[in-house]
């Protein structure tokens, strides 16, 4: 049994608690987050106890009580905090993107594997199953030679603790942020990347707008253009693969298996429309039991720290790119380690 | 009024021939087409005369003309008719580069013709359903777009660079950059582009994505890869994502469609929305009838677009971002 203590219990505090809580040979056996409220319902929820910070978990807790923590903490807080759990030798889960800088990226890397702990992140989109598979048919051959990849996602502007989302030097935008989902993704399905070219609405435009368009030259030759969007009202991604012999096309809005929608109250409440696609097993629960696996019997994960410093170094890339306003090369010196 | 139909090269000739036919007052007064075979075929198909030699129809006292020539072939087409004092509907891209363009424009202008480029786009109700909403405020101001114009791959001429200047760059880029410039009001600063050749069998570009800023710190990007398979419902695609500072807007010009399944043909897509090819030449034609000093879709309009495209080529090459000054 490996016993998870989740730090934040923010939007994806909740999602992870409540993977653990129901994932056999795990136990959530807390939940920090200095909003003290927020951590009790949470806890209250999924059966475990609550604390106000890291530190009251783990003097409460003892060390020897945790396997794993789990840090669910806005971006700029993740460095800290899994330096902290490495500090007492625990293995540590971290939500992406893994830093907000290059630097804080490697040093944490760098620093678990110092300490003998393993440190695995949350690039979720690799267990979402529709990803799942369209990679599998490219990797199948079943569109041929790929060339002209679109993929895409988003929706309204987040709303986080202390709006650290619209705090630029935090969260790092929506390209950051979320299309980072996209650049892993694309880079397990394509390989190493040669060129990044972005443009974006941060600096352009003062209101609670983002919205930015990526275009990535991979060093197989495929070309890849990316959306992110917290412009536009209501989640949904999309994924196109246009390659020699056929096309996978993929949009959650366009096919979305339930639509619950809300009856107008006599012309003055709107109705709304709540699309769901249920899974017996959410891409977060997937995503963590993989984790605890790779944590049992010590394989590689699916996605590596390794990745996901990749990952970040072209969301970074696109941001250095829509500063410049010239395309920004990946710099191919760096030794590549990849999972697969 | 007088049209004629310089050459059937370009599949867009047939339409946009059906579509004079369709217009009270306007006689087609003849096919030109140095390929006999295919000139004759449309010749007897319309009821009209065929010409081999497009200076033989441009001595039949035409008020207009279209053109409807490989790529290469549309400054020799438009300077004949030009000289001959015929308004000119030419298709797009309106050249291959921009000195025969510019051309093409101080021809027709130093001869009192009107100079049209064919930009059918502009006439889908859909996209002037969208232009309008536009122009209403309805978005505030506009901050970015992102604009596909996809389509299969056409082959014949225009997978030769020597009758078409070049591939998908060339042939998709200039219908959403025209519809880009044209709701917005502005003129795009500089591009960036990726562009090769990964799809067909035939050494030319048929991938590429470009990122343009407009004068006004608008960005958008455009898809106008020949990425469609033979199996895709339908030719291809036209849409524009419009984010501006009070709302967004999606345009899906090909839309007005029925899914169709059949065992002989498998899934398709069938159209059923307006024509645009129709109002495209009706509205050349009003222009001649009423006299307009200018075409409303222009020759310059064309050239801009084109510009666009031939920038994303150098983008491409050099790696780097290209400004239109440069051009
Ligand atoms: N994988 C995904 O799909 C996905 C989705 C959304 C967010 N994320 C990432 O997850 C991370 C968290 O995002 P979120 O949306 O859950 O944020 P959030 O703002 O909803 O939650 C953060 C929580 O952390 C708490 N907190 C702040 N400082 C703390 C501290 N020092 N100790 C303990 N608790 C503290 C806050 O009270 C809040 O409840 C971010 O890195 C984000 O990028 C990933």
């Amino acid at each position: 049994m490996l016993q998870v203590l989740v730090i934040g219990a923010g939007t994806m505090g909740r999602a992870h608690a409540a993977a653990y809580a129901s994932m056999p040979g795990a136990q959530l056996i807390g939940i920090a987050d200095i909003r003290m409220e927020q951590a009790q319902q949470l806890a209250e929820k999924c059966g475990t106890r609550a604390y106000p910070s890291f530190e009251d978990a783990v003097s409460d807790l003892g060390t020897e009580r945790i396997n794993v923590i789990d840090v669910c903490l806005p971006t700029p807080l993740h460095k800290n905090y899994v330096v902290m759990a490495a500090d007492i030798g625990k293995h540590v889960i971290c939500e992406k993107p893994l830093a907000r800088s290059e630097e804080d990226a490697r040093f944490m890397i760098d620093y678990c594997q110092e300490k003998g702990v393993r440190l695995f992140v949350g690039h979720v989109l690799r267990f979402f199953p529709e990803y799942v598979k369209a990679k599998s048919i490219l990797d199948q051959g079943g569109i041929g030679k790929p060339a002209v990849i679109r993929a895409g996602r988003g929706g309204g502007y987040p709303i986080g603790w202390n709006h650290w989302y619209s705090d630029f030097g935090a969260s790092g935008g929506i390209t950051l942020d979320a299309m980072i989902h996209d650049f892993d993704y694309l880079r397990w399905c394509f390989g190493e990347v040669e060129r990044v070219y972005a443009k974006g609405l941060h600096g352009r435009h003062q209101a609670q707008l983002d919205y930015a368009l990526v275009t990535l030259r991979f060093r197989s030759g495929v070309i890849a253009h990316v959306e992110g969007t917290w412009a536009h009202e209501g989640f949904s991604m999309n994924l196109e693969m246009a390659g020699t012999k056929g096309i996978i096309d993929y949009d959650s809005a366009k096919d979305s298996p339930i639509l619950f929608k809300t009856r107008s109250n006599a012309a003055t409440i709107p109705g709304v429309a709540v699309p769901e696609s249920p899974l017996a097993r959410s891409p977060y629960y997937r995503e963590l039991e993989h984790f605890m696996s790779c944590i049992r019997d010590g394989s590689e994960p699916l996605v590596s720290a390794e990745d996901a410093y990749e990952a970040l170094r072209i969301a970074l890339a696109a941001l250095a790119s829509m500063d410049s306003g010239e395309p920004v090369l990946i710099d191919n010196t760096t030794p590549v380690i990849t999972s697969t | 009024m007088k049209i004629g139909v310089i050459s059937f090269a370009h599949m867009h000739a047939f339409s946009y021939t059906k579509a004079l036919l369709e217009i009270e007052g306007v006689e087609l007064t003849g096919i030109a087409d140095p390929v006999e075979e295919r000139g004759r075929k449309y010749a007897e198909h319309f009821g009209t005369v065929y010409y081999q030699d497009y200076r033989e129809l441009l001595k039949q006292g035409l008020n207009g003309v279209i053109v409807t020539s490989e790529n290469v072939h549309h400054k020799e087409h438009v300077l004949a008719a030009a000289k001959a004092g015929v308004h000119v509907l030419c298709e797009k891209p309106l050249s291959t580069n921009i000195q025969d363009a510019q051309a093409m424009i101080d021809a027709c202008k130093a001869n009192g013709v009107l100079l049209q480029t064919a930009f059918p786009v502009r006439y889908n109700t859909t996209v002037v359903r969208a232009k309008q909403m536009i122009d209403e405020g309805k978005l505030g101001r506009i901050l970015a777009m992102k604009g596909t114009n996809r389509g299969r791959n056409p082959g014949g001429w225009f997978v030769d660079p020597e009758l078409s200047g070049g591939g998908a760059v060339i042939d998709h880029t200039v219908h959403v950059a025209d519809i880009m410039r044209w709701i917005t009001g502005t003129e795009v600063k500089d591009v960036y582009a990726e562009v090769d050749h990964l799809i067909s069998e035939n050494p030319i570009d048929d991938s590429g994505i470009l990122t343009m800023e407009f004068d006004n710190g608008v960005f958008a990007t455009l898809d106008c890869s020949w990425s469609r398979n033979k199996e895709f419902p339908t030719w291809g695609d036209v849409t524009l994502e419009i984010i501006g500072s009070e709302g967004t807007l999606s345009i899906d010009a090909t839309s007005q469609k029925l899914h169709v399944y059949t065992d002989e043909s498998g899934y398709r897509h069938h159209a059923w929305g307006d024509g645009m090819d129709a109002s495209l030449v009706r509205d050349f034609v009003s222009s001649i009838s009423s006299g307009a000093a200018e075409a409303s879709v222009t020759g310059e309009d064309g050239l801009r677009a084109l510009a666009i495209a031939l920038a994303a080529y150098q983008s491409s090459e050099g790696h780097r971002t290209v400004a239109m000054a440069e051009l």
